[in-house]
């Protein structure tokens, strides 16, 4: 319904800017531009008068009175001429139907006007009785406004319930993705996502942090300099509006809005009006309000759960500090223990053993001493995953190298058990690091030994699986209970019952780092014939 | 303790490693000078005039490496690098320098000699035969010939080269970039790393009854490779 301007105006005109906007309002919410800021009285007037609508339909109007006019004239003598009052009647009634005040006057004058000159005695003369004159007029004035501010009220009232519908489906679908929002940044994607789009303005989000007031969203379009920051951290600072269209920053072109919760100012959002004249209606306004304060309320209840989630692992990291200096402090005193014990019986009562003792007290000692050197290698290896100090040199390897080296690391204890080596006859070199990966199998290959009977096999196999090397290590001891599967490769997680050797619980989680540093998987399953399979896979192209 | 035997200097910065390696070494008849930095380990060589070198890579001030290339500059004198897992690139450089092997603290006495002992050999038998016998397997440097078990074994030029390499240099640590000069010339290292690669994997297949667990060429993670040939030491002539 696109309003038809014609080429002549009336003194005394409503402002042409209300006409507009009442039409825009007709055609729904969707164009919030230059719609002044209308007063209480105002709407009511608006509400209450047939609107003004200019001359548009004045045309159409005289055409539909001559055309009853020209009709009247040959239907007269069989209806006669005061049922012709009806027909002009009609032709008032659809005027004031489909347009506004001024043309519903004019088709009333119009046609009490040529019902008296046509067909009123004596024709084609306005001599006549004053008072029917008169009665005839006000009669079809009164019929044609009545009928007019009906359809303006009904429309109105339809448009009312039309942008209430809008409204709520605007808000409803912002609630539901700030229900949705767990995260700050989910948060302020909602806010960057359903305020534009609701309010057809380019907005600006700004959210004080640690280092003070910052941007975290502005539309592209904005444009946001010194003096707008300075007018945002005036309403952080004081939880009132400022910017374009108030008393403070009048100046800005950015109309500012805290977000205001129990806790106090959380954030400001900023609505580009560029002139106080461009601000949103009342009833936008209204609505942005409802807007900010379920901003307001989404911000803070994400800032609570981000500072739960800290605290929770600020908790966690405390916990596994503590667990790393009993876990250490355990496993380092152990084989110490054992070696200054053997040493201080060795020096003072030396003599006192036999060779076969001293040979196995020494043997003792040094085992531990191993073990304690593997324990320390293992944590630097921890440290260096953690301080980020690994850095993956990878160069092309034979597999056969790579878990030949491996044994040859482990040396006696892997040469003692039978161990069935399967390699894939096709397999292609693999980017790696040899030595990180090297690692991985002697650790893997390590527990396999320490948790199997002493004469059962142990399997190791590599093939290629989906573009990537996958090597299994598989034994045949107890296995990991189905609930521990997924936390034997964290750190200081152990699931051996007691009676199995003991480790620091390092061993899978150095695995894990390692082979995540090649952006490889590992992972460990219970096999069907029992026992344990650890498996990693590495992907055999490496993106550069 | 004889001071007519093999002279060892040993350079570490740790007064205890010092002292047990001097203890155990001489118990076997070697003549000990101890050195603590590399500074006094530059300065100590010409006068003392080893025959072997023990040297820490993890020295302060002139680190090992390049207390390896100094030496390398005027003496052929063997070096074994003592090293920490964890030192893998500065271990590369310092064999790449000319150090002829490394152990890996920490390690034991008898792995130590058996270390010295194979270098000593090395330099103390420069002539030997143009064939290379061990357990099965026969290398005939002369006639290009290999046996395995009685069998000839045929390989491509590249892989006698590498073989050759490796029989050369029977029992020491050998790294990637000196077998990529070995055999190709060392012009163009990177590229020729996957060769080497491919090369040692067709070697290990002709050569090897399981070549996941190689009896022969010997994997050093990260470092290179090593012939293992037990009671050999370079006792053929080097080709070069």
């Amino acid at each position: 319904m696109k309003p038809v301007l014609l080429g002549f105006k009336m003194p005394g005109e409503l402002p042409h800017n209300a006409t507009v906007n009442l039409l825009a309002r007709v055609d729904g919410p969707g164009h919030p531009e230059a719609r002044p800021a209308s007063s209480r009285i105002e709407r009511v007037i608006q509400r209450l008068a047939p609107v003004d609508t200019g001359w548009r339909g004045a045309p159409a109007s005289l055409a539909l009175v001559g055309l009853i006019t020209i009709v009247g004239q040959w239907i007269r003598p069989v209806i006669g001429a005061s049922n012709l009052g009806i027909l002009y009647m009609l032709a008032v009634i659809f005027s004031a139907l489909y347009w506004g005040r001024r043309v519903v006057i004019l088709s009333a004058v119009s046609s009490a006007v040529l019902l008296d000159f046509f067909f009123v005695p004596p024709y084609r003369s306005f001599v006549a009785d004053d008072l029917w004159y008169t009665i005839t007029l006000i009669g079809l004035l009164t019929v044609g406004l009545l009928v007019s501010i009906l359809t303006v009220t009904a429309k109105e009232e339809a448009r009312a319930a039309r942008q209430r519908e809008a409204q709520t489906a605007a808000l409803y679908s912002f609630t539901t993705s700030l229900a949705e929002a767990s995260r700050l940044d989910q948060v302020l994607d909602a806010i960057a996502h359903h305020v534009p789009e609701t309010f057809h303005r380019a907005i600006v989000v700004l959210l004080p942090g640690t280092c003070g007031l910052t941007v975290r969203f502005r539309s592209p379009e904005l444009v946001f300099d010194e003096y707008e920051n300075v007018a945002a951290a005036w309403v952080v600072e004081t939880g009132q509006e400022a910017g374009c269209g108030t008393r403070q920053f009048p100046g800005a072109r950015i109309r500012y809005r805290p977000l205001k919760t129990y806790q106090g100012v959380v954030g400001v959002v900023g609505i580009l009006a560029n002139h106080p004249k461009e601000l949103l209606s009342i009833d936008q306004q209204q609505l942005l309000g409802t807007f900010m304060n379920q901003a307001a309320l989404a911000v803070t209840r994400a800032d609570l759960a981000e500072k739960a989630w800290r605290a929770e692992m600020l908790q966690e990291t405390d916990k596994l500090q503590k667990a790393l200096l009993n876990s250490i402090s355990h496993n380092l005193r152990t084989p110490i223990t054992s070696v200054v014990g053997v040493l201080h019986s060795l020096l003072e009562d030396g003599v006192l053993f036999d060779a076969p003792t001293r040979q196995h007290l020494l043997e003792t000692a040094q085992d531990e001493a191993l073990k304690l050197n593997r324990l320390v290698q293992n944590l630097l290896d921890m440290s260096r995953l953690e301080g980020g100090a690994i850095h993956v040199k990878r160069e092309p390897c034979d597999v056969h190298d790579v878990i030949g080296a491996a044994l040859e690391q482990i040396g006696e204890p892997a040469r003692k058990r039978p161990i069935s080596i399967t390699i894939a006859p096709d397999l292609p070199l693999v980017p790696m690091d040899q030595v990180l990966i090297v690692q991985v199998l002697v650790n893997l290959t390590d527990n396999a030994l320490k948790y199997s009977a002493l004469d059962t096999p142990i399997e190791i196999e590599a093939r290629q699986s989906h573009a990537r090397l996958q090597v299994r290590v598989a034994d045949r001891g107890q296995g990991i209970p189905e609930e521990h599967l997924a936390r034997v490769f964290e750190k200081f997680f152990r699931s051996s019952s007691p009676d199995a050797p003991r480790g620091a619980g390092l061993g899978l989680s150095i695995c894990k780092g390692f082979v995540d540093a090649h952006d490889g998987q590992i992972w460990a399953e219970r096999r069907m014939t029992g026992g344990t399979e650890v498996a990693f896979s590495l992907p055999l192209e490496v993106e550069r | 303790m004889s001071e007519t035997g093999p002279r060892v200097l040993v350079v570490d910065d740790e007064a205890g490693i010092r002292r047990v390696l001097h203890a155990s070494l001489a118990a076997h008849g070697y003549s000990v000078r101890e050195a603590s930095t590399g500074e006094e380990a530059l300065q100590v060589v010409p006068a003392f005039r080893p025959d072997i070198i023990i040297l820490d890579l993890g020295l302060p001030g002139v680190g090992g490496a390049q207390v390896t290339s100094s030496l390398r500059d005027w003496t052929q004198t063997p070096i074994i690098i003592l090293s920490v897992q964890g030192e893998e690139s500065t271990k590369i450089a310092a064999l790449d320098a000319g150090a002829d092997d490394y152990l890996t603290k920490p390690f034991g006495a008898g792995e130590l000699l058996a270390r010295i002992r194979a270098a000593l050999r090395r330099v103390s038998q420069p002539e030997g035969e143009p064939v290379f016998v061990t357990n099965e397997l026969t290398v005939d440097l002369s006639e290009r010939v290999v046996r395995l078990r009685g069998e000839e074994v045929l390989l491509t030029p590249t892989e006698f080269s590498l073989l050759k390499a490796f029989v050369v240099h029977a029992n020491r640590l050998l790294t990637h970039r000196q077998l990529v000069r070995e055999v190709w010339g060392g012009a163009h290292y990177e590229d020729s790393q996957h060769l080497l690669r491919v090369n040692i994997s067709n070697l290990r297949r002709k050569l090897e009854a399981e070549p996941a667990r190689p009896h022969y060429i010997i994997t050093e993670p990260g470092v290179g490779y090593r012939f293992r040939a037990p009671g050999h030491a370079a006792s053929i002539a080097s080709g070069h």
